[in-house]
């Protein structure tokens, strides 16, 4: 089922979408700070109103071209996770009635490829990156 | 009428009743006549399912019916409060518990054996055994009894607003300490302001605020305070079904429980202590033949004591039971390959002790389903280093072991020591660190493939804390190794790293998905200059 509101963004140069709801805030990029043990797709640490959020370059997490900040940094909903996306660039916000055609989305991060307005764009299904994200992280610490 | 909106409060009481129910059938084992637990058991039983009716929760009002029904032929005098009694009046509590479980997940109710009702209205006391000859142990596996002398549990019931208390939803007490914590934060800002401008008044006015968040600091970690009461009943009925199962007599005593600990602390001991207790029970305890040759009493005794020392928190566990010898345990770690012989011959008693945090140590001759093999003292010491405490075992073979669990009160705000790995800033809580050395290459000796240094006559490991956290190795151009030495498996080891950056007073912050997963990291931090730092958890990296 797609989201009543999509916000759109750049990554790589293809466009993607992810619910709304599921987003706290769109924020300009800030001072991250590194952490030790984590993978590369890890910038830092972010302080997101007093709650310390990873940040995550969702590019390079998911194979794309990188682009070197600034850029924008979707914070994710705290009540979802303590995470926020650096990606490309915001583009829009959509109501779903906007979206023309839908198809499956053919991995587990894509719930569905969505025809819109500004052309065809990947929705993201979020908590799956979450999970997916936390599994990366089990695996154990470097052994001495 | 829409009940949805009571649902928690049913939810919160009921759990307090429940608690009460389980507690007063312990103390009813130790003391059956007493009359005022009695009345308490019957009680709680007819306000849970009062409760549960006007919810309409209807399996939950059979179950209660039922144990309210039980109670009442022993509160009438038609029946005698004994095990088989308690037994029930427990599994009752189980099932309810389940279905509150249910309840809150907004899932259908498991609905009770259909027997259950069945077997509490037809029960009847088993008929007594006879006696025993001398010598033999006892056909019957008894329960823990209350220690000589000891007062009967008075009758309890939850405490509610009519006693001028109030409840409140624990994220609110989550966020009032977190919102403290952001100011104790700011505090360390306006302090390193304060120093940049030269300012005595604003060194004043900050140094003033600082006593006041202090002071405020104190009052919030007291609210969120649970008496360490709030985990006992666990403890209670864990000794309890472990003595029936292995068929040894234990007396179990339990004092402190009055103590109050941050309620987050508390949720996190109950694992650790129950497996202290097990083994206790299951490894440490004799049985009472072999007692009884050994010239002891038949009945054992393990004993859970909480105590409170200024703003630490002490809570051992002691048996009297078989005890362990550090030799017995240096010749199993060898053999297993775990330590060399030239390692073992080095330990002190104390640190041999320790080999049982050993991941995969086990030194018991018989696996039982009870305690397994040993595995998990590795976890407990995990748990505990993760706290902020420590673990210390004292053990006299013949007389009996004492674990003994050194805790901060809060684990909210630690005093940590920062260092710098390369690019990365983490902290250390002091509680982990026993001294730092600043150590010349030349003081460097190499064993093999290790490089060790002397500290008080003792070869210490060195380890660099770059590499373990997969960071490039530091240069020391000045040949000073700063390093830090802590204990990891029972040994002292030197950890070495780039930098010493000071000792700071830091709130720690969990994290949430995805970082809560990611192990070797208990929290992060933020420093006065607004930089943000890893918490270590040592005992996980290590």
């Amino acid at each position: 089922m797609i989201p009543e509101r999509l916000i759109l963004f750049i990554l790589g140069g293809e466009e993607f979408a992810c619910s709304l709801q599921q987003i706290g805030e769109v924020m300009e990029p800030q001072q991250s700070y590194p952490f030790a043990g984590a993978p590369a797709h890890y910038l830092g640490l972010i302080n997101f109103h007093g709650n310390l959020t990873a940040l995550v370059d969702l590019a390079l997490y998911l194979g794309l071209k990188s682009r070197p900040l600034p850029g924008k940094l979707l914070v994710l909903d705290p009540r979802l996770a303590h995470l926020a996306l650096k990606v490309d660039g915001v583009s829009a916000i959509i109501a779903s009635d906007l979206v023309t055609g839908e198809e499956p989305g053919d991995d587990p991060l894509t719930e569905a490829y969505l025809e819109t307005p500004r052309g065809r764009v990947r929705l993201l299904q979020l908590e799956a990156l979450i999970d997916e994200l936390e599994n990366g992280l089990k695996q154990p610490p470097a052994r001495i | 009428m829409d009940m949805s909106q009571y649902k928690s409060l049913f939810l919160s009481e009921s759990r307090e009743y429940l608690k009460t129910i389980a507690d007063q059938v312990v103390a009813l084992e130790q003391a059956p006549a007493e009359r005022s637990a009695v009345d308490a058991l019957f009680r709680g039983a007819h306000s849970l399912k009062g409760m549960a009716a006007s919810m309409e929760y209807g399996d939950v009002v059979v179950v209660a019916h039922s144990m309210e029904d039980l109670m009442a032929r022993v509160r009438d005098g038609a029946l005698c409060f004994e095990a088989g009694v308690a037994d029930l009046l427990l599994e009752g509590v189980d099932l309810i518990d389940v279905m509150l479980a249910d309840v809150e997940a907004d899932r259908e109710c498991t609905p009770p054996p259909g027997d259950f009702a069945e077997r509490l209205r037809g029960y009847t006391p088993a008929p007594p055994k006879k006696q025993a000859p001398a010598g033999e142990p006892p056909a019957e596996h008894p329960a823990p009894q209350a220690q000589p002398g000891g007062e009967p549990e008075k009758a309890k019931e939850p405490a509610g607003e009519a006693s001028g208390t109030v409840r409140v939803k624990t994220e609110l007490l989550d966020h009032l300490i977190n919102l403290t914590g952001e100011l104790v934060t700011n505090k360390h800002r306006l302090l390193n302001v304060a120093q940049e401008v030269a300012s005595p008044a604003l060194n004043d006015a900050v140094s003033e605020t600082g006593k006041l968040l202090r002071a405020l600091h104190d009052e919030v970690m007291k609210v969120r305070l649970m008496p360490f009461e709030a985990i006992c009943d666990r403890f209670q009925r864990s000794v309890r079904s472990l003595a029936k199962k292995s068929g040894k007599e234990i007396n179990f005593e339990l004092s402190g429980r009055e103590i109050g600990m941050d309620r987050g602390m508390l949720e996190q001991l109950v694992d650790p202590l129950n497996h202290i207790l097990r083994n206790a029970v299951d490894h440490g305890m004799e049985e009472s033949a072999e007692r009884a040759a050994q010239g002891k009493p038949p009945r054992g005794t393990v004993k859970l004591s909480v105590s409170r020392d200024r703003d630490r928190i002490s809570i051992q566990v002691s048996d009297d039971g078989r005890g362990m010898e550090p030799q017995k345990m240096i010749e199993a770690a060898v053999a297993k390959g775990v330590i060399t012989p030239e390692e073992g011959a080095l330990l002190s008693p104390r640190q041999a002790l320790m080999l049982s945090c050993i991941p995969g140590f086990s030194t018991a001759k018989v696996v039982t389903d009870i305690s397994g093999r040993g595995v998990g003292m590795d976890a407990v010491n995990a748990a505990i280093q993760k706290l902020g405490g420590t673990l210390v075992i004292e053990s006299e073979p013949g007389q009996g072991s004492t674990f003994t669990l050194r805790l901060p009160m809060t684990i909210a705000i630690i005093h940590a020591l920062v260092v710098q790995c390369g690019n990365v800033k983490g902290a250390v809580p002091v509680t982990g660190v026993l001294r730092t050395v600043e150590l010349a290459r030349h003081q460097i000796e190499t064993m093999g493939k290790r490089q060790m240094f002397q500290l008080d006559g003792e070869a210490i490991p060195l380890l660099s804390l770059n590499r373990v956290l997969g960071l490039p190795l530091g240069r020391f151009p000045n040949g000073i190794l700063p390093l830090f030495v802590t204990e990891a498996k029972g040994r002292r080891v030197g950890i070495v790293v780039d930098r010493f950056l000071g000792q700071h007073e830091l709130f720690v912050k969990p994290f949430g998905r995805p970082l809560c997963k990611m192990a070797g990291l208990a929290g992060g931090a933020t420093l006065g200059d607004g930089e943000i730092v890893t918490i270590l958890d040592l005992a996980g990296l290590l």
